[in-house]
């Protein structure tokens, strides 16, 4: 193999393999459940990333030919991960109390969408109330 | 052949009859009589056969081993009977069509009555005294389906199980009698046990066999003291109890008294036990018959009492009470099914059966009043009906029979029958029919259509025809007492006119004395009243109570009901065996070089540990616990990769994560955390059983992984490609090399998943649904389904479904298959219901969980049975290649279709199981604020989920 290629492999291993190390010491270390989630999300996505870039470029210097799993397994992951970091937040901010004092008005007439149904719903509740009763 | 399936077709037909009954009513009774019809054909084209006395029979072998054969044979009494199953059965088929209410659902009860008629067939046709067993069991089953066919109605519940105990309980008696008896005949072929009718009566086993038979046979027939189902019985639809008890059921122990005749009867225990039973049966029943007011009961104590006619006549022994028995069997079934229906008709158009309140319905309706006095007459033994000719050879039989030196014993008690017989039937013809009527009844009452007499006036017609010309009937009821006595029969004559005989005086003492019984019926109903009555329906449940009493304080005698007491019984058994062998074996260490303990592998190794220690530690926090669990099951799918098992690792993973998700959703139900089971001193000691066997299945890997085993692994390595045509072995080795196991697996993956379905659906209903529901967290989030989760899901739904189709497609060559993708897409599928919530998802699936699980095992089957059609075993796979333009060489291989049916399966059971909890959960949360993301389509399918029912149904 080439060695420019094994020099690149290399080094997005490397830079891979520090964000990930980043991701899990502020996992590790940061004092609450907002600023803890930005370790796993943000900072693990970017080492796995460099991860899957090294593996993809390994793959067309042994192969000539380029991989497309990496391709699908970056989708999945730029997918799922935000997500799960939006369904831990949203967990937090229903679960602890003083999490939920401290958040900033919305700037909007409606509130969090996980503390009060949008306003648009009202109605329906009022509805559905009845209908319950039939 | 046709033999056979003269048995089977009544099985064949009754599956479809659900089937039939959805295109109508009439079209399902249609395919209940036409199968029954073609029964009755073939088995008419038998009917010279029969006649002739020539031996004709088919068999096939079953498990010949245990003497066990598929083995049918016609012979004038086998034809006898199955004659009057079939014959009775296409008119109870046509009765039931006009008798069954809207709300009845006709395709169980054709499929219940077919399964019945099937199963009595096989008993009277069966060759093979095992096979008859078979038989036997199957009518205590169906019968129990057919009595509790109303199964809302308490009292047919409790008739249908009594009956099924009474039956059961003397069917395991007759599983015994008849494995004595093929012992001592060293053969279970009724052909060659019924030529050795004087070793059997020699034998020393005789007596305990001929007990046992007994118990059967009364038992079934209803004979004095097990006479008491059959009233309670009567709970069962009308057609149920015409067909039951005139032609089949109760007249299957008297076709084993008769069937059994040559090698059993003819020996002083037989005579003193039987005849004396009949009789006993014959007057005990027709006197309480003479006072029931419920014209069911009346009937069903009349039964009782002709079954006891019958059995005495076996008893007796002589060639000719035999054949007055048989006769008498033809005679009962025509005219009490005729009764029943009648009976069936009143009920129907009158909504009564009740004496007290009946009267006068000759003139109401004209037609069935008049067919229900003939058959009345017939019952009572009115020349010139067949009931006649039976009475008239019972007292001559009863005449000349002196029991333990008394002789006026039976011709007295015969007589005192026949009279008390007179007199209930004399009671039910003028009470209901001919006086007048009494009281306003519920409806107005007129003669039902067609179709419910016209099989009554069949069976009378039947009944004044035999009467009339006994030659009609004489061939085929001396065909069937030939057969009955072994040929001691030489000669039987049936004429309405004998002479002055002894009997026709003891007939003419019966009619009068039964016309002055009802006659004088107030004052002896008085009298009667007075005297103490055994209630037989309380002594049997007091007897079963006690039984289940006795069977609760013996399982709490011996029993703990605490699962890990249980659980350590068992692990230190199993211990203290394996530690056993341990210490008797010798102790060598093995020779196999161990492999390099890699970084890698000590860190995985150092993670299980200490995962397993917080388990111990954590184990009641029930959230953590399954965190931990789900982290062994990854380290564990790494080992596989680690070891080269892509394949087991993928499996490992997908499991895992549905595992994970099940669990996660059953635990929103439960506790927080697990209570304390047990103390310290419990906990110590179940800490040393747990070290112990730690120790020992540790000890037991090591020392298996040090040795070189020889294994089949390598022969699958190397057959995978040349034979299973595939190079992934795993794959290969589950849908082809072990084929049957994994047909078997996915069928049990089916059942289990039904099973959750079944269990979870009564937490939807009821007190549970309430509990569930009083049982919703503190606080829940108000978007229940967040938009951005909602959308990533649905995004991801396709992009999963491809790569559990890539996944699916490479299996049998490349790590995957059809397990595999079928755990993928059900994930899939179950993060919709996740995302967008139940009734959204519910809403949009096209395919039916049922339905994929029965697909799968449908087409996983039907691949295999494929195989047949070439000559080879089920489930032999076979490959090949194919060259399409433009894709290249396609490989083709039967086990793919397998792997659909494994794939279709898992998706079926995954879907229905987890679909089942969350939407448990669903109603336990209540009722949730609709999914805001609802695309802007129709509904897809109008199906009425009860879960909709809280869920609000916005126009989309």
């Amino acid at each position: 193999m080439l060695l420019m290629a094994e020099l690149v492999i290399a080094a997005f291993i490397l830079g891979g393999a520090f964000f990930l190390l980043v991701g899990s010491f502020g996992l590790a270390k940061l004092p609450d459940t907002m600023r803890r989630l930005h370790g796993p999300t943000k900072s693990t996505t970017l080492g796995i990333g460099c991860l899957l870039i090294a593996s993809m470029i390994h793959f067309l210097a042994e192969r000539g030919a380029p991989s497309v799993h990496e391709l699908l397994i970056t989708l999945f992951l730029f997918l799922t991960a935000p997500v799960s970091a939006h369904m831990i937040a949203k967990a937090h901010i229903l679960l602890d109390r003083p999490a939920r004092r401290a958040l900033p008005d919305t700037g909007q007439g409606d509130g969090w969408a996980t503390l009060a149904a949008p306003s648009r719903t009202a109605g329906e509740t009022a509805g559905r109330t009845r209908q319950r009763a039939v | 052949m046709t033999l056979a399936l003269i048995v089977l077709i009544p099985f064949l037909a009754a599956p479809l009859m659900p089937l039939a009954a959805r295109a109508g009513r009439g079209v399902c009774a249609l395919a209940a009589g036409l199968a029954t019809s073609l029964s009755l054909v073939l088995l008419l084209a038998d009917a010279p056969a029969a006649f002739a006395g020539a031996d004709h029979r088919w068999s096939a072998a079953w498990l010949p081993q245990l003497g066990l054969s598929f083995s049918f044979a016609v012979d004038g009494l086998a034809f006898f009977f199955a004659f009057l199953i079939l014959a009775i059965g296409v008119l109870i088929v046509a009765y039931a069509r006009f008798y069954l209410g809207p709300a009845d659902p006709v395709g169980k009860f054709y499929a219940y009555l077919s399964l019945f008629q099937g199963s009595m067939l096989g008993i009277v046709l069966s060759d093979n005294i095992l096979l008859l067993l078979v038989f036997w069991e199957l009518t205590s089953l169906s019968s129990f389906l057919l009595i509790g066919y109303w199964n809302h109605l308490p009292q047919s519940r409790q008739g249908a199980r009594m009956a099924l105990i009474v039956t059961g309980g003397g069917g395991f008696a007759l599983i015994a009698g008849m494995l004595l008896l093929g012992e001592i005949a060293g053969s279970y072929q009724l052909g060659d046990i019924l030529l050795q009718g004087d070793a059997i009566k020699a034998s020393p086993l005789y007596l305990p066999a001929l007990v046992l038979i007994l118990l059967g046979a009364f038992t079934k027939s209803a004979q004095f003291p097990f006479h008491f189902w059959l009233p309670h019985a009567m709970a069962a639809p009308t057609p149920v109890s015409a067909y039951l008890h005139s032609a089949t059921m109760v007249k299957a122990g008297i076709f084993l008294l008769a069937r059994l005749w040559p090698v059993l009867a003819g020996t002083d225990a037989w005579f003193l036990v039987v005849s004396l039973t009949g009789l006993a049966t014959m007057a005990m029943a027709a006197w309480i018959a003479c006072f029931k007011d419920d014209l069911k009961a009346l009937l069903a104590f009349s039964t009782v009492s002709h079954l006891g006619l019958v059995t005495m006549l076996l008893g007796i022994g002589t060639p000719m009470a035999a054949a007055a028995g048989v006769l008498h069997v033809l005679n009962h079934a025509t005219f009490k099914a005729a009764l029943f229906m009648s009976v069936g008709i009143v009920d129907h158009e009158t909504g009564t059966r009740d004496l007290r309140r009946l009267g006068g319905l000759l003139w109401l309706m004209p037609v069935t009043g008049s067919l229900a006095l003939i058959a009345c007459a017939a019952m009572a033994g009115v020349p010139p009906l067949n009931g006649f000719l039976s009475k008239e050879l019972m007292l001559e039989a009863a005449a000349g029979t002196t029991y333990l030196g008394l002789p006026w014993l039976f011709p007295l008690t015969a007589v005192a029958g026949a009279a008390l017989s007179v007199a209930y039937t004399a009671r039910l013809a003028f009470v209901a029919f001919v006086l007048g009527p009494r009281h306003e009844l519920p409806n107005h009452p007129h003669d039902p259509p067609v179709g419910m007499w016209a099989p009554v006036a069949v069976l009378v017609a039947a009944a004044i025809a035999v009467g009339a010309w006994p030659g009609l009937a004489e061939g085929f009821v001396a065909a069937a007492a030939r057969a009955t006595t072994g040929g001691a029969l030489t000669e039987l004559h049936l004429a309405l006119w004998h002479g002055f005989t002894p009997a026709l005086a003891m007939s003419l003492t019966a009619t009068v004395g039964g016309l002055a019984l009802f006659w004088q019926y107030g004052p002896i109903e008085k009298a009667r009243a007075a005297l103490p009555r055994p209630e037989a329906k309380r002594m049997f449940d007091a007897a079963f109570d006690a039984l289940v009493r006795t069977a609760e304080r013996a399982i709490a005698a011996t029993h703990t009901q605490v699962l890990h007491h249980h659980a350590s019984v068992a692990v230190i058994a199993i211990a203290a065996a394996a530690g056993a062998w341990f210490l008797l074996a010798p102790h060598a260490p093995g020779d196999r070089a161990a492999l390099p303990a890699t970084v890698p592998a000590v860190a995985a190794w150092l993670v299980l540990a200490v995962v397993a220690a917080a388990l111990v530690l954590r184990h009641r926090d029930r959230l953590q616990a399954v965190i931990l669990t789900s982290v062994v099951g990854l380290i564990v799918s790494l080992t596989f990769l680690q070891f080269s098992a892509p394949d087991l690792a993928l499996t490992q993973v997908s499991v895992e994560v549905v595992t994970t998700i099940l669990m996660l959703l059953a635990l929103n139900l439960l506790p927080k955390e697990t209570p304390a089971e047990t103390g310290a001193g419990w906990r110590g000691f179940d800490a040393a059983v747990a070290i112990a066997v730690g120790l020992g299945a540790g000890g037991l890997a090591y020392a298996l992984m040090t040795r070189e085993v020889a294994t089949i692994s390598a022969y699958h390595v190397a057959q995978s490609k040349p034979a299973g045509g595939g190079t992934n072995v795993v794959n290969v080795i589950l849908v082809d090399f072990r084929g049957f196991d994994t047909f078997g697996e996915i069928i049990v993956l089916g059942i289990a998943a039904l099973a959750i379905y079944a269990l979870l659906d009564s937490a939807l209903r009821g007190a549970a649904a309430r509990r569930l529901a009083a049982m919703r967290p503190g606080e829940e989030s108000r978007d229940a389904h967040p938009l951005l989760l909602v959308v990533a899901t649905r995004v991801l739904l396709p992009l999963a479904i491809t790569a559990g189709a890539y996944i699916f497609v490479r299996g049998h060559n490349m790590p995957g298959g059809g397990f595999i993708a079928g755990l993928v897409v059900a994930i899939a599928l179950i993060m919709q219901y996740m995302a967008s919530g139940y009734a959204w998802a519910a809403a949009r699936a096209r395919f039916d969980a049922h339905l994929m699980i029965g697909g799968g095992v449908l087409i996983a089957g039907l691949t295999g049975a494929g195989a047949w059609l070439f000559g080879r075993p089920f489930l032999t796979s076979t490959f090949g290649h194919l060259r399409l333009p433009l894709i290249g060489e396609v490989e083709l291989a039967s086990a793919a279709a397998f792997d659909l049916g494994v794939f279709l399966t898992v998706v079926g059971t995954v879907m229905l199981s987890l679909a089942t909890i969350s939407r448990v959960e669903e109603r336990a949360e209540g009722p949730k604020p609709p999914p805001p993301h609802r695309a802007p389509r129709p509904r897809r399918r109008a199906e009425a989920e009860p879960a909709r029912s809280l869920v609000p149904t916005e126009g989309g």
